[in-house]
């Protein structure tokens, strides 16, 4: 950031030859030096990562480059359906919640979570014309739904877990009378402050600990820093509104089919 | 679906299943309007799952539970609950103050109208014995005694009518006891469920249903 304010002038990242991309593998004898001198068992894993990291990223990168050539609204908003897929199923199998029932809601949820933020981002506070152009559509919200996707896991688990170890507790709210909306509302409000806590606290400590990723990289692809931040703030914004959005919805949808009719949890909600 | 005569609570050949294995077979008993029964049997017996089927926190396998002539259904059950006082042998009470304890239930809806019996609240713990003082305090700090008596206030307050007590006397000294049981003496209008293996200690009078003893039917007390 310093240096790109002092030279005046704002460019574009260089791209990086392949001898540069040989340079920085080369950085991680570093590392593994370290993990190896040492004997930390994370060696394998270590590779393992760096590994797929490269692999993944080049399907991203090809795909993306694709997309964004092609730059047509419907791919875009193809390409984001699909990232809500993955993310869907990804929530589910590390809740430890059953497929089958969670799936369709949960979709629901992250499918509100990116949309209302992003569309909202991208039309009145871009005015694009485009509403889906690739170059906003897909970095904002990749962004937006990994966060929303984070935010469900803690969330989801939060809420069903609670219920279930305090069952008596919960119960002891029905004995008195409370409806399933009413007796269910403190472990929402716990869920949503798991949720959404890590969120709030990134927001009230950014750019003081650590540079954003995405200031980073609008900075890199050289924007004035001034500019980058103002993108900071309406992402930041985004999140904490789509990550709100979708816990809120993924609890919404899935608790009237996740309790029976007389109140207690349906404990087949769980995987095992 | 109501019925003619209207017991506060009749049970018919109910059975309860338990990880698939019978734990209670054909039980039909009924509680009079202002009447005492008290279920007595040896733990696994099945007591405690029939105050829960008529909580609807159990489903039973067969047999019908009626509240007041209605039908316990995942319909019915919600609003029936509001007649019931359910007192569990170890009650577990949400987190806060006691006084948060007896205020928390007027939020819900079912309880708005109820919320004016808050004023009798210094008189009901005289009565069973809890004092002022309690009402600051965690209710985690409460001891066994203390959040069965505080569970009978909290009904109390909720205008409920028909109790349902399991092992009430097992976690309260004996003058407490005797506050609790000299309340329910008094009090005709109540109709009061007892389920408990030593029926000696708590005795109301009415009349007593002894459950057959199940064979490693554990866990469902």
């Amino acid at each position: 950031m310093i240096a790109a304010m002092a030279s005046g002038a704002v460019k574009g990242a260089i791209d990086l030859s392949a001898l540069s991309m040989a340079a920085v593998y080369a950085l991680c004898i570093v590392p593994l030096a370290i993990i190896l001198w040492n004997r930390v068992a994370l060696f394998g894993e270590a590779i393992v990562a760096l590994v797929r990291m490269t692999l993944q990223l080049l399907f991203v990168g090809v795909y993306l480059q694709f997309v964004f050539r092609l730059d047509s609204p419907w791919l875009n908003g193809a390409w984001l359906v699909i990232m809500v897929v993955v993310a869907d199923v990804s929530i589910v199998r590390r809740s430890g919640l059953r497929l089958r029932r969670f799936v369709l809601p949960l979709f629901a949820a992250l499918l509100a979570g990116l949309a209302i933020p992003l569309l909202y981002f991208l039309g009145p506070i871009l005015g694009r014309e485009g509403l889906l152009e690739a170059q906003y559509a897909i970095p904002l919200g990749g962004m937006i739904l990994g966060n929303c996707l984070r935010a469900d896991i803690i969330g989801l688990k939060s809420y069903y877990e609670a219920i279930r170890t305090r069952e008596r507790e919960f119960l002891h709210a029905l004995a008195q009378g409370a409806t399933l909306g009413e007796a269910t509302r403190p472990y929402l409000r716990e869920a949503l402050k798991a949720a959404l806590g890590p969120t709030v606290a990134t927001i009230a400590t950014i750019g003081l600990v650590a540079l954003p990723g995405m200031m980073t990289g609008v900075i890199l692809g050289g924007t004035e820093p001034m500019t980058a931040i103002k993108y900071q703030i309406a992402i930041m914004v985004a999140i904490l509104t789509g990550t709100a959005i979708t816990v809120l919805a993924a609890i919404w949808l899935t608790t009237r089919s996740s309790f029976t009719a007389h109140g207690p949890l349906d404990e087949t909600i769980f995987r095992k | 679906m109501k019925t003619a005569e209207a017991a506060a609570i009749r049970i018919e050949n109910l059975a309860l299943r338990f990880e698939g294995r019978s734990v209670l077979e054909n039980l039909s008993l009924a509680l009079p309007e202002g009447g005492r029964v008290t279920l007595t049997g040896p733990s696994g017996s099945g007591k405690s799952s029939v105050l829960r089927c008529v909580m609807g926190f159990a489903v039973p396998a067969s047999g019908n539970v009626f509240v007041r002539g209605e039908r316990v259904t995942g319909h019915s059950v919600w609003k029936l609950r509001t007649q019931l006082a359910y007192v569990a042998q170890e009650p577990v009470l949400a987190a806060g103050t006691l006084r948060e304890e007896f205020e928390r239930p007027f939020e819900y809806r079912a309880n708005h109208g109820a919320r004016g019996n808050l004023e009798k609240l210094p008189e009901l713990l005289e009565r069973f014995l809890l004092p002022q003082e309690l009402l600051d305090q965690d209710v985690v700090r409460l001891s066994g005694g203390e959040k069965q008596r505080a569970a009978i206030v909290s009904a109390l307050l909720l205008d409920r009518r028909i109790f349902l007590m399991d092992e009430p006397a097992s976690a309260l000294d004996t003058a407490a006891r005797d506050a609790v049981l000299e309340f329910f003496r008094e009090r005709t209008d109540l109709s009061v469920l007892v389920v408990s293996h030593a029926p000696q200690g708590f005795d109301l009078g009415g009349r007593a249903i002894a459950l057959p003893e199940r064979a490693r039917a554990g866990g469902a007390g």
